[in-house]
């Protein structure tokens, strides 16, 4: 009788193996041939991205990007110059049409999935890129159009990037190193690189995002001070290696610094609303505009919590309650004469 | 564009929205945020030239000089306190006639008459006991303990909220639910939660972020209810009190009663806090409160819908799952299987597991079959504890609940039945920290549309009770 007990045993655990599609050899076998993929599709992003901004990729900057020894990635360029995706052209590799079009619905897949993400969940910001990073390989074009659509065609991700069009030109990356910019020049963050993570994390809690207009104060060997978003921000120049600024012409630091916010204000005082920073982003942007803080609106302190925050402002003849975290991306003009 | 380029669309449909992609691929920045400025600025234009407003009204205007009062740092939160203080105790001491009376028409009178009027018409015995002593009872039981309270709670809640106050009181404690990541109008779905916990989790309805919104849900469970102040007044005097020198002893056991809801609250934030970071980490969220103009509360509309909207719809809820629940309580005393009624054997199945919780298997399997709602839990503890010691003189048959109102008689059948101080203690923590009743799973599966989130709500609270009433066990172990 035992040896019947064995025998289904053995039978069972066959089956677990070896059934198709839900086995566990089949799920490897996914897994693996994903990877592969997501390999492949990787090296394409990364050689599109050379591409775009001017700069050669070479088997050291492709097997430095994925992190692959240089062996494995010599095979994996050849697998992709065998599928079509790439040539060799006097030495250098170049995008086929194939695989620049593969490599461009990648990075738009990867940029509308962290806008989605941005927008639509509350994952925090330096979620968004690993989950992306996954998703970008999972969505087939028609979901990514549909995707694109439902986002309302953003142009660009939370990041500063902008979204490719399928089949369009990936735009070269604006501006320079946040390292590279001249003490009091004001300037504008366009891109926060979202590698790695951990970095990436400090930059979120400090509210540098792009949309933020900052300046340097002052610059030392350890430490960067940074004017940005009506306070001072200290960095040290790694941290700033991620932040990406364009000069903004015609503005210069006292104007920054005489800039005005809501969290700012004295209660009683009055001001008119000049924008909603590019910072804010998402469903807590639509929140404010919903409520009424467009530009050019009125609004005053009305009281403070017994607790400091929340503040309640009074607009259009309502009054309506912010914290200072929300209350700090509405740019202000005070109304002096108003506020008696 | 794949979805525009589908083959069915007429040649002219694909070149109209061709078109249109085209003029979108032109336009700079958000479309949305464009819009609503748009109609802002042409809702402003006509209202220049259509509306005149008179001139501003005087300075301090009474809203402003009130407002001013309540949200103040000094006056703030005394005056936030002082008012639910006093709401409290008119429910509580208000409710105690109305109760009373209720329970003496419908049990003491109601179902006697009941009794006989069957008997006179010859009804066999397990029909009359099923629908009288079961249905019937608990059906009874759960309207006169629960109506009062509900009917006196929620209409001057109701005016508060009427008035305008209730707003201003989630704008003064935003800091704290901030903390927890929560919105200060879970403020108001804690308060209403003691009154009702079904209420309290439809009244999150004016939640409108949708995290913070399943955080109230999920965590207004731990506001102790209406239906379990009974059983924690109960306990503290029997028990908590018994262990100070008689003179501290209702000090001590109110202290014990205002200790477990103050655990409750502090258990409200510290697992907000908790599931923002875990479970609820991908929920979208945005805070926004209005805090409207105030005006004078309509009594007689107030009163309507308060009774008809949260107290008739409460108890509604209430009485269907009492129904069936009535039925099995008599059911389980009164089906014998080997001898013994299946409750007595429920019991002694159950027995190892809650004495080691500090509790004992009476308590369980009330608590599994009095799940309709909380109010019934003590009968049904006093019905089962007479079943299981085998003193039916002190009850009043089987599977007929009852209550009895000499605390020491009380506390004799209780210590026969095997009961101590750490029984009584773990069953205050237990009746905080437990499922919710049907009524309010079912209210938090209809509000969620989710069982996985109903699920949550029900094993969240009672994995806590477990942990809670298992570690107190150990230490009183250790200590006593």
């Amino acid at each position: 009788m035992n040896w019947v007990a064995w025998v289904l045993l053995c039978a069972v655990l066959v089956a677990a193996v070896l059934w198709p599609r839900i086995g566990a050899w089949a799920r490897w076998r996914r897994a693996r041939s994903l990877a592969a993929r997501a390999r492949r599709e990787d090296a394409l992003k990364h050689l599109l991205k050379t591409e775009a901004n001017g700069r050669e990729a070479t088997l050291e900057s492709v097997s430095g990007a994925l992190q692959l020894s240089p062996r494995k990635t010599a095979g994996l360029l050849a697998e992709l110059e065998s599928g079509g995706l790439i040539s060799f052209e006097g030495g250098r590799m170049q995008l086929s049409p194939e695989g620049r079009e593969l490599a461009t619905h990648v990075v738009r897949a990867h940029r509308l999935w962290e806008s989605y993400l941005a927008d639509q969940t509350g994952l925090t910001e330096e979620q968004w890129h690993q989950q992306a990073e996954r998703q970008e390989h999972l969505l087939s074009r028609q979901q990514t159009e549909a995707l694109a659509a439902r986002l309302g065609h953003p142009r660009t991700d939370p990041h500063g990037d902008a979204i490719p069009e399928p089949g369009g030109q990936l735009p070269a990356e604006r501006g320079a190193s946040l390292n590279s910019l001249p003490v009091a020049a004001p300037a504008v963050i366009t891109h926060v690189e979202d590698e790695p993570q951990t970095l990436y994390a400090q930059l979120a809690r400090e509210g540098l995002r792009p949309g933020v207009k900052v300046c340097v104060l002052q610059r030392t060997p350890q430490e960067v001070r940074l004017w940005g978003h009506g306070r001072e921000h200290s960095l040290s120049p790694l941290q700033a290696q991620s932040i990406t600024v364009e000069p903004l012409s015609g503005q210069t630091l006292q104007d920054l610094q005489r800039e005005a916010f809501l969290h700012q204000l004295a209660p009683g005082q009055t001001a008119r609303v000049l924008e909603l920073s590019p910072a804010c982003r998402g469903m807590e942007r639509r929140r404010l505009l919903d409520l009424g803080f467009v530009p050019g609106t009125v609004v005053s302190v009305e009281m403070t919590s017994p607790l400091g925050d929340p503040r309640a402002y009074r607009v259009r003849g309502t009054v309506v309650a912010l914290r200072q975290d929300q209350a700090r991306w509405i740019r202000v003009e005070p109304l002096e004469a108003a506020a008696a | 564009m794949n979805e525009t380029s589908a083959p069915t669309l007429a040649p002219e449909v694909a070149d109209l929205l061709r078109t249109a992609q085209q003029y979108r691929q032109r336009l700079q920045g958000d479309l949305h945020e464009q819009v609503v400025e748009a109609i802002y600025t042409e809702a402003e234009r006509i209202v220049s030239r259509a509306v005149s407003s008179p001139a501003a009204p005087a300075r301090p205007t009474f809203d402003r000089t009130l407002d001013r009062i309540v949200t103040s740092r000094l006056w703030g939160f005394p005056i936030m306190f002082a008012l639910f203080a006093v709401m409290f105790w008119i429910t509580i001491s208000g409710a105690n006639v109305p109760s009373g009376l209720l329970a003496e028409l419908l049990v003491e009178r109601g179902h006697p008459w009941l009794r006989e009027l069957t008997l006179a018409w010859g009804w066999p015995d397990w029909l009359r006991g099923l629908t009288i002593d079961g249905v019937y009872l608990a059906t009874a039981w759960v309207v006169s303990v629960m109506l009062p309270p509900m009917a006196i709670f929620f209409p001057m809640f109701t005016l508060l909220e009427d008035f305008g106050y209730l707003p201003r009181v989630a704008f003064n404690l935003d800091a704290l639910f901030r903390k927890a990541g929560a919105h200060g109008k879970q403020a108001m779905s804690l308060m209403m939660g003691f009154g009702c916990n079904a209420a309290g989790v439809v009244s999150t309805r004016i939640i409108d972020s949708p995290r913070e919104r399943l955080l109230a849900i999920l965590t207004n469970n731990f506001s102790l209810c209406n239906g379990r102040w009974p059983t924690q007044f109960l306990m503290a005097t029997l028990f908590v009190g018994a262990l100070v020198p008689a003179p501290w002893s209702s000090l001590a056991a109110a202290a014990a009663v205002t200790g477990v809801a103050a655990l409750g609250v502090a258990l409200t934030f510290l697992v907000s806090w908790a599931l923002t970071r875990t479970v609820l980490k991908g929920q979208p969220s945005a805070f926004s409160l209005e805090l409207p103009p105030y005006r004078p509360p309509r009594l007689w509309q107030t009163l309507y819908t308060s009774l008809l909207d949260r107290t008739l719809f409460v108890l509604w809820r209430a009485v269907v799952f009492a129904v069936p629940a009535g039925a099995l309580i008599w059911l389980s005393a009164n089906v014998h299987v080997g001898g013994d009624s299946i409750a007595a054997h429920l019991v002694r199945t159950l027995d190892p597991v809650a004495l080691w919780l500090g509790l004992n298997g009476v308590i369980l399997l009330a608590y599994v079959l009095a799940i309709p709602a909380n109010e019934i839990v003590i009968p049904t503890v006093l019905m089962l504890t007479v079943l299981v010691t085998g003193t039916p003189e002190a009850g009043a048959g089987a599977g007929v609940m009852f209550e009895i109102e000499d605390d020491n008689v009380l506390k004799q059948l209780l210590l026969q039945g095997g009961w101590t101080a750490l029984t009584g203690i773990n069953l205050m923590l237990f009746s905080l920290l437990h499922n919710p009743c049907s009524t309010t799973l079912y209210t938090i599966y209809k509000e969620t549309g989710s069982l996985r989130w109903t699920m949550w709500a029900a094993l969240l609270p009672l994995g806590l009770g477990i942990v809670v009433c298992f570690l107190v066990a150990r230490l009183w172990q250790l200590f006593a």
